[in-house]
């Protein structure tokens, strides 16, 4: 390694780690995302699915049969509610699923066209697959019921009223809920991106205080150059977000206990990759502040807003489509998607494109940078 | 040995010109002046000078090497004291020159070797452990000589060290300069301080425009310009349009008012003191003090450039 530059890196490593309140920032800040993550999905019961359920049917027997059947399964705690509740309370995570019983349940129910019921849930197919599957078995045996009544709604009442006073014993399998578990990595990774975020922003600033201080003159003027200057401080943002990565999924595993539903090492690289990106925003942000309180607004303007579109704080599902569809201009809303495709058990190839367009926005923003450090003819700052 | 060449050269930014076709050298052991009012060209040629910038066109050669082609070479060489403070508060006196000197390339026992050496140079040693922040104006100014002085350079550019000081610490610094000169290095110094520049500089070149308009020991400066005479009137309330009036008195060559002082460059030959007098009195200027002096180096300075050098 360049002389001059492992010296510029040691000593901005010494200069930052030696201040107590940099270690809270780049450290203390990501695990208390994770308390925050586990204080909001880690209250609920482990050995229990939470449903609720909105029935417009009222007291119309299938639907009453339905709502009986799913209660009666095991491990599920079945509330009723409204349509908007429901809403509300799944995308505050306090559901792991909903069920809406439309009115034409009965009716399609009788026609053998069975519909106007949909499973709802923002935690994903672990939670849905398990429900749909039970209910797709209720179901089709009420589609046989209705064919035996031959569409007489009279019959189909009676035989399912047998039904219903019939002692069937419905037998269920326990299965584990992972669900909390990765919805908690999920916010404390959104958590740990924007924390990344606004540590490379700090670590990128160095730049402009070193130019406010007068240093950075000194230090140019030495045989250095500031390329090799800028190259010093991106290394230190990188070692610095590595470190970041690896303590707080240290934590995450081993402290916390949460599996995350990926291995350690893919979500490594997928945070890398995203420290990357993390950097080249930071430099474009530094790249076009004249002094540290500009670039400091430009932070407050660009990384928490980016962070809230792309569902670092909450599910991307409770957006609108349209504000959906502008946070895939946004590389945190990437990571997030590729983490929500590895814990649904897709593999790191499956998610090339993914990772892809992380590289593609990282290369942009260190272009952007690139250009805007070039132009600058200020003799505090960049040639 | 020419420590400093510079040949033809030339900054500009856009349309304007900051530094005009300069030419000049610097000799091996000198002290050299380098005045020139705010906006002058000094500090774009230091930076020229310290490569910070490129020229649009010229060449500076240091210890006969084209910077251009040898920049390491030329920045090795060259040790910059940069008119504002340019240390770190949060790092100690030795942690701050041992950092700037390891980007000269020391390492190891020789890098806090020289640290220190450097420390005790400007009287800072029983401070290494300090923080600058802790430090009093003069203090820090010495340190800032400190992080330039520790990888022994062979040309240190001064730019305004003693700004702001007391006149201990100055004295410490001048003291300091003349040290550093013994010792083999050749120093380039500007200041606002003509007294200084006079006390201590075996060379001065005034910049003027971005061209250098005069260059020579104080004496042959002042040599060329021995039909003048320097007038200084101190005022109780000094107008600055009384400037323009006094200027169509006859002999009055350039003339210079701030900080209620009006300074005359004018002809030794024409008898104009009475004249000026009565100008300033009609004007309902009161005059506190008056003297004519023989051409020092700040008549030298305000009739080539028309004006003060803290203008």
């Amino acid at each position: 390694m360049n002389n001059n530059l492992s010296w510029l890196i040691l000593f901005t490593l010494k200069r930052e780690f030696r201040k107590a309140s940099n270690l809270i920032i780049y450290f203390g800040l990501p695990i208390a995302g994770i308390l925050v993550s586990m204080l909001l999905y880690g209250n609920s019961d482990q050995g229990g699915l939470r449903l609720g359920i909105v029935n417009a049917e009222g007291s119309e027997v299938a639907a009453a049969d339905t709502v009986r059947f799913i209660s009666g399964l095991d491990h599920v705690r079945l509330e009723t509610m409204g349509e908007k509740e429901l809403h509300q309370r799944l995308y505050s995570g306090k559901l792991d699923g909903g069920v809406i019983i439309e009115e034409g349940y009965s009716a399609s129910l009788l026609d053998g066209e069975p519909e106007h019921i949909v499973i709802e849930s923002v935690k994903g197919a672990e939670v849905t697959a398990y429900l749909k599957a039970m209910l797709n078995g209720h179901i089709g045996n009420m589609v046989l019921l209705a064919e035996a009544a031959d569409g007489d709604p009279e019959t189909f009442k009676h035989l399912l009223e047998t039904n219903l006073q019939g002692n069937f014993q419905v037998e269920t399998e326990t299965v584990n809920d992972h669900s909390d578990q990765k919805q908690m990595t999920y916010q404390s990774i959104g958590f740990l991106i924007l924390f990344m975020m606004t540590s490379a922003v700090n670590l990128s600033e160095l730049i402009l205080n070193t130019k406010e201080d007068r240093t950075y003159f000194r230090i140019i003027s030495s045989p250095v150059s500031s390329r090799t200057y800028v190259a010093a401080n991106i290394a230190v943002n990188l070692f610095v977000m590595l470190a970041q990565t690896v303590f707080t999924l240290i934590c995450l595993q081993y402290v916390f206990r949460i599996d995350s539903g990926i291995p350690v090492l893919q979500l490594m690289g997928l945070m890398m990759l995203f420290a990357l990106n993390s950097v080249s925003i930071s430099l474009v942000i530094v790249a076009i502040s004249k002094n540290r309180g500009v670039s400091g607004s430009l932070q407050n303007l660009i990384i928490i807003p980016s962070c809230m579109l792309a569902g670092c704080f909450f599910p991307p599902e409770v957006m609108p489509s349209a504000i959906r569809k502008v946070s895939d201009f946004m590389p945190q809303s990437w990571v997030l998607k590729a983490i929500q495709a590895l814990q649904n058990g897709r593999g790191f190839a499956e998610i090339a494109l993914y990772l892809g367009i992380l590289l593609a926005f990282a290369l942009v923003f260190f272009l952007i940078a690139i250009y805007q450090f070039g132009r600058n003819n200020d003799i505090r700052s960049f040639r | 040995m020419n420590v400093l060449d510079i040949r033809g050269l030339t900054k500009k930014f856009g349309e304007f010109i900051a530094v005009d076709n300069m030419s000049l050298s610097v000799r091996e052991g000198e002290i050299f002046g380098f005045l020139g009012s705010n906006g002058a060209g000094k500090s774009t040629t230091i930076n020229l000078v310290a490569s910070l910038l490129r020229p649009t066109s010229g060449e500076i050669r240091i210890l006969e090497r084209n910077i251009a082609k040898h920049r390491r070479f030329a920045k090795t060489n060259l040790g910059i004291v940069p008119q504002e403070l340019a240390i770190y508060q949060d790092m100690t006196a030795l942690e701050n020159v041992i950092f700037f000197a390891g980007l000269y390339g020391l390492r190891g026992e020789e890098l806090k070797e020289r640290a220190l050496e450097a420390l005790q140079f400007v009287g800072l040693e029983d401070k290494e452990k300090s923080y600058p922040k802790n430090f009093s104006g003069g203090m820090k100014r010495r340190l800032n000589i400190a992080c330039a002085i520790a990888h022994r350079p062979k040309l240190i550019i001064m730019d305004e060290p003693t700004v702001g000081i007391d006149p201990q610490s100055r004295n410490y610094i001048l003291g300091s300069v003349r040290r550093l000169n013994e010792m083999g290095c050749t120093i380039i110094y500007t200041s606002h301080y003509m007294e200084e520049v006079e006390e201590i500089c075996t060379r001065i070149a005034i910049v003027d425009h971005g061209k250098i308009i005069a260059d020579g020991t104080k004496e042959q400066l002042i040599a060329a310009i021995t039909d003048m005479k320097n007038i200084t009137i101190e005022l109780k309330k000094a107008d600055p349009e009384l400037a323009v009036t006094l200027k169509q008195i006859a002999g009055i060559r350039a003339i210079s008012v701030s900080d209620n002082l009006i300074t005359i460059s004018s002809d030794l030959a024409v008898d104009n003191l009475g004249t000026i007098l009565k100008l300033l009195i009609d004007s309902g200027s009161e005059i506190k003090a008056l003297e004519e002096q023989a051409p020092n180096l700040e008549t030298v300075f305000l009739t080539l450039t028309g004006r003060n050098l803290r203008d």
